[in-house]
């Protein structure tokens, strides 16, 4: 049996952790290759619904990756995105899905070191967690 | 009074003062001496302390620069002189002959393929040859071919025309003619930016003489994946990678015979460039011999602590006295006395040795000053004397900024560069204060 | 049907060294609505730029996909080129291999390929739902204000009014200068301090365009350039309302206090620079000095060098061997940082004129003692390979600049970012040095970092000149990123008014008498929390709608999941 990759998705806030995750480029600071950005505008854009859709399809993990609370280049956004969160992990759960596999952190645009420790630990945790057992497996 | 103003040289400094003033509503002329903008800076691999792709970064600034609307280029291009006083200033532009129709050159190379004529490429440092007829480099703006008539053996004996028969455009012109231009501007922003010292002067840093020395920008080169080496790191002699290199810092600089000035941007592009060659070449051992560390900039100590936990680069606290060939003409020997020995001489081997010269005010800004009347400190940097404006040369209604005025690194060139355009703002719509 | 070009970029060997180009590119070809795709050395040159216009003539292209470095520099420039080639500007999507996979995967050039071609069919799948869109022009407020009156807030402010641009300056002191005003004399150039500030203050208030705020701070910041509203308290506590264009921080720094070091706060004799300025000024002369240079700087935990200290103990030690040319001055440092020309001959003068240097290491930190009445200091000089000891008058210790104490609010009021350091980041450390990458904000001087007196009027020009650009145009371009609902879906709940920061949507009745969400185009800033708060899918964003991200997944799990094991 081939060692797990996991398939993670990240939101990336354009402001702050895109930011920091382009710094961590900058940088040169390595982390494994599981982990692939789509680029929002702000953290509180992220619809509840793309997590659902996704791991309820098999991606294996996802990331929603904002501002600092207090940061967030649209004032109030991020502080949504906190109060969603649990809400979301909480359907997940009830639906059979391992919360665990949505994470929320934040990230400013100076953090090119927190980005790539977020992202070190989010892929070692599922890695830990195992494959998303709705993934079609194609023999 | 109008709004129109010409900016000398074409690197970052004169490429940002065009921007700034060209976005501000003034009519700009920017005048280069090359073929194409982009000065030094386009000559380096990556810029500390970031390690930013150099041309990365600088590239949509130059074709920002081609693309404005109130922009006008003028490469390869001299200024004749400036006659007149503020806000009256009639500025006399060269634009030397290029032998090369610029409105139809497509820039596809075909002519430089099959020119014969090989000449030491400026770009490269001459650790390479270009054509009489070339592109300085490919990200050249604008991307027009030139013809060198110094070496060209149509211009200079009447025989070859290769190039004509091959291009497909129609482009060459052997009988093409300097081209006067005379501007009535405003103001006018000198950035002529440096050049290195020619370290041949100081034999006693073996450059010429042992052949795995080298200058800093030919380092940039030999690092540069679009230089002479594709991006491998070997030295000249035998071609191969060099697993022992040293930096000597402050060659010509700090020198009560040749500069006493500090150049600003060594210590911090030895530093860059170490961790470059760590980079190419992972088990590279690499010594800096430096006087003091000047690493002054936002996260410059940071990068220098990189490069001695990250990358093992050994600095030594030394002025290396004498450099020279080591055995069969291979690697360089290196004279320098151990600090706190009370005079004990040692004498290393490295495989290959970079000197980072002093970087003197570029040759055109001499003969600028001359026809102007714009005063000269005893280096040949433009007097800015007044504190309270420090881009305000002697003569009214003419700013200089960058490297023209003293040693600093991009970021300084950059923030001066938007210095000297506000400034024009200020005397032009300030009614001349 | 979309037709589609791809191009992937090598940069040089920056992406090239870790990701397989050709075969990314290989591979989109083989993707939905892929016309054609190609590969080019650098994208972003002319010849890349004119490589891409010519294949979207050639190839009858209408959307664009660049897999490079980050958007967040180079999007303009493409999104122009394709506005060359006729292909409207939207119609572009920006995929970044740079930054997000080869520089980061650097060893891993299989994954990183694999990665790449995700991200591509990702940027595809978005491109090809992309719609056409135009930018918004509005208007720009043609004031400015300046937060800070020291001395790189002083120079923004007079270059600006002498545009003839209205500008507001907020300083919490009650006068003008800043840090310099404790300082007599400035170095290397010597000049004194009073001429230079008086004639810089004199300009400004002879302008009726300057409007000068003391004993003031910002107490309040909203809106977006072009259309900033600050609200500026006074001592008085009333507060003002002044609509502005564009602003600039300059907010300065402080001289860190250096508590229970070498003695400081225990032995009357150790002072800091500008305790050392305060004396000077008033004629009182030591007759022996030592700098210790670094204190507090250079050290684990504050790891920076404060960039003009050794200049500062330079022309101090200059200015006291000047007054007393028997003085003993000694100036132990870690590195001597005098960079350039002047400060060079400076450092050199000074020892012509008989101030010592001493270098120490941070292992051997100079001790400094009281014998008896007097001060005692030995250090270790590494040059000397021997302990040198002196009795002095004074200790003075060169402490670096750290920026102010309320810092964090002031970066959250104006929405920009802080390094870990409490400094502010700007939007490129080369290349934009005085701008944020908040339109219509710019920096300046010690509040970005600590910056000698030449490089902070420098610093307050070029932002004066950023800051005025904007105004002098009238006017600035909105992106085309905002919000829109379906009228025919929006069942009127009003989540998206609530979750809205800028009051940018309101429930509006159609002439049918239905009710439904409206946004007010000109307030929405483009952050797509309204849309996320609408569970009926009635809310969308211009270049973010659910279609677009929805596909995005899809083509992930299409690619990356459905490939056999």
């Amino acid at each position: 049996m081939s060692e797990f990759k996991p398939t993670i998705l990240a939101f990336c806030c354009n402001w702050c952790s895109y930011a920091g995750a382009d710094l961590a480029g900058v940088s040169r600071l390595q982390m494994p290759p599981n982990v692939h950005v789509i680029r929002v505008m702000c953290s509180a854009a992220v619809k509840p619904e793309y997590a659902f859709k996704a791991l309820s399809e098999g991606i294996d993990g996802v990331l929603v990756l904002g501002c600092h609370i207090g940061d967030c280049h649209y004032l109030t956004g991020n502080h949504r995105t906190k109060k969603r969160f649990p809400v979301a992990q909480r359907i997940l759960k009830d639906v059979g899905i391992d919360e665990r596999r949505l994470r929320l952190d934040w990230v400013s645009a100076a953090e090119g070191e927190k980005f790539q420790q977020v992202i070190t630990e989010f892929v070692s945790d599922i890695k830990k967690i195992g494959p998303n057992p709705l993934r079609e497996v194609k023999m | 009074m109008t709004d129109r103003v010409v900016v000398v040289g074409g690197g970052i400094a004169g490429i940002q003062a065009a921007l700034d003033l060209g976005d501000m509503g003034f009519e700009v002329h920017l005048v280069e001496k090359s073929p194409s903008i982009g000065g030094h800076m386009a000559q380096l691999d990556k810029t500390f302390p970031t390690n930013d792709c150099s041309l990365c970064i600088l590239s949509p600034k130059m074709i920002m620069c081609a693309d404005h609307e109130r922009i006008k280029l003028h490469t390869y291009s001299e200024i004749d002189g400036i006659s007149g006083k503020f806000p009256n200033f009639k500025v006399r532009i060269r634009e030397k002959a290029r032998y090369v129709d610029i409105t139809r050159c497509t820039g596809c190379g075909d002519c430089a393929a099959k020119c014969p004529v090989k000449v030491p490429s400026e770009y490269e440092e001459s650790l390479t040859n270009r054509k009489a007829i070339y592109l300085p480099f490919p990200q050249a703006v604008p991307r027009k071919v030139t013809i060198d008539g110094a070496h060209c053996r149509m211009i200079t004996q009447k025989k070859c025309g290769v190039c004509k028969k091959v291009c497909q455009a129609g482009a060459i012109d052997y009988d093409q003619k300097d081209k006067i231009v005379d501007i009535d501007a405003s103001a006018v922003v000198i950035a002529t930016g440096y050049d290195q010292m020619n370290v041949s002067l100081l034999p006693q840093f073996g450059f010429g003489i042992a052949k795995d020395v080298v200058t800093s920008l030919q380092f940039e080169r030999i690092l540069s994946a679009s230089g002479p080496t594709g991006g491998h790191l070997v030295r000249p002699s035998d071609g191969t990678e060099p697993k022992t290199l040293a930096f000597i810092q402050c060659v010509g600089s700090r020198d009560a015979k040749t500069h006493v000035y500090c150049s600003s941007v060594c210590c911090m592009y030895a530093t860059k460039e170490s961790i470059l060659a760590g980079e190419h070449a992972p088990n590279i051992k690499t010594t800096i011999f430096y006087m003091d560390m000047r690493a002054v900039g936002k996260n410059f100590q940071e990068f220098v602590q990189r490069a001695k936990k990250s990358y093992g680069v050994r600095y030594v606290q030394s002025r290396p006295a004498k450099l020279q060939p080591a055995k069969d003409g291979k690697g360089v020997l290196i004279n320098y006395e151990k600090k706190g020995t009370g005079g004990e001489v040692a004498q290393d081997e490295f495989d290959m040795a970079v000197l980072c010269p002093a970087l003197e005010p570029s040759k055109s800004a001499s003969k600028f000053a001359e026809s102007t009347g714009l005063k000269l400190d005893s280096d040949g940097f433009f007097m800015t004397p007044d504190l309270q404006h420090p881009v305000d040369s002697t003569s009214k209604g003419i700013v200089v900024c960058g490297f023209a005025s003293t040693p600093m690194d991009i970021p300084d060139a950059v923030t001066q560069a938007s210095s000297a355009a506000a400034r024009v703002a200020e005397m032009i719509s300030g009614g001349g204060c | 049907m979309p037709r589609i070009g791809v191009f992937i970029c090598h940069c040089g060997h920056n992406i090239a060294s870790a990701v397989d180009v050709e075969k990314v590119a290989e591979f989109a070809k083989t993707l939905p609505d892929v016309v054609v795709a190609a590969h080019n050395m650098y994208s972003c040159s002319e010849e890349g730029l004119g490589a891409i216009r010519k294949s979207i003539e050639d190839n009858k292209l209408d959307r664009v996909i660049v897999a490079a470095c980050t958007p967040r520099t180079h999007e303009p420039l493409f999104r122009r080129n394709c506005e060359r080639a006729g292909v409207n500007k939207y119609l572009f999507e920006f995929v970044n291999i740079r930054e997000h996979v080869s520089w980061i995967h650097a060893k891993e050039p299989e994954a990183a390929t694999e990665k790449a071609k995700m991200l591509v069919a990702m940027g595809v799948a978005k491109a090809a739902l992309l719609q056409p869109q135009e930018e918004m022009e509005s208007g720009v407020i043609p004031v400015a204000v300046v937060i800070g009156g020291g001395i790189s807030g002083l120079v923004a402010t007079s270059t600006l009014v002498s545009q003839g641009i209205e500008t507001h300056l907020i300083e919490r002191e009650p006068q003008l200068g800043g840090v310099l005003k404790e300082i007599a004399v400035i170095g290397p150039e010597m000049k004194k301090t009073k001429e230079l500030l008086d004639s810089i203050v004199k300009e400004i208030k002879s302008s009726p365009k300057a409007h000068i705020h003391l004993s003031s701070r910002m107490t309040d910041l909203s809106g977006f350039v072009g259309n900033f509203e600050i609200t500026i308290t006074g001592a008085d506590k009333c507060a003002e309302k002044v609509k502005a264009g564009t602003v600039i921080v300059a907010t300065g720094g402080r001289e860190w206090s250096p508590q229970g070091e070498f003695g400081y706060g225990k032995m009357p004799g150790v002072i800091t620079q500008l305790e050392l300025e305060r004396k000077l000024a008033k004629g009182d002369v030591p007759d022996s000095a030592a700098f210790i240079q670094c204190v507090g700087a250079r050290v684990p935990g504050r790891e920076y060098c404060s960039r003009f200290c050794c200049n500062a103990s330079i022309k101090n030690a200059i200015r006291i061997i000047e007054a007393k040319p028997d003085a003993q001055v000694t100036v132990l440092h870690r590195d001597i940082m005098s960079y350039g020309t002047a400060a060079e001959k400076a450092y050199r003068d000074a020892a012509e004129k008989g101030v010592r240097f001493m270098r120490y290491g941070l292992e051997s930190l100079p001790k400094v003692e009281m014998a008896g009445d007097e001060l005692h200091v030995d250090v270790y000089d590494e040059t000397l390979d021997d302990i040198v000891g002196m009795s002095v008058d004074n200790v003075v210790l060169a402490v670096p600049m750290v920026p102010i104490e309320n810092v964090k609010d002031l970066a959250m009021m104006l929405k920009v970012p802080v390094d870990k350091l409490g400094f502010f980041l700007e939007a490129h450390v080369k290349l934009r040095p005085v701008e944020f990458a908040t339109e219509g904000v710019f920096i300046c001087g010690t509040a970005r970092w600590p910056s000698s007196v030449s490089e902070c009027i420098a610093q307050g020009l070029a932002a004066a000149a950023k800051a005025s650009i904007p105004i002098r145009m009238g006017k600035v371009k909105i992106e085309p990123i905002t919000a829109y609902s379906d009228p025919e879906k929006c069942i009127a709940c009003g989540n998206c008014v609530q979750a809205c920061p800028y009051q940018a949507i309101e429930i509006v009745t159609s002439k049918e008498g239905r009710k439904y969400a409206q946004v007010t185009e000109a307030k929405c800033k483009g952050c797509g929390n309204c849309v996320a708060a609408c569970h009926n899918d009635a809310m969308q964003q211009k270049g973010f709608n659910t279609t677009q991200l929805s596909a995005m997944i899809d083509a992930l799990i299409k690619n990356a999941l459905e490939v056999a094991e």
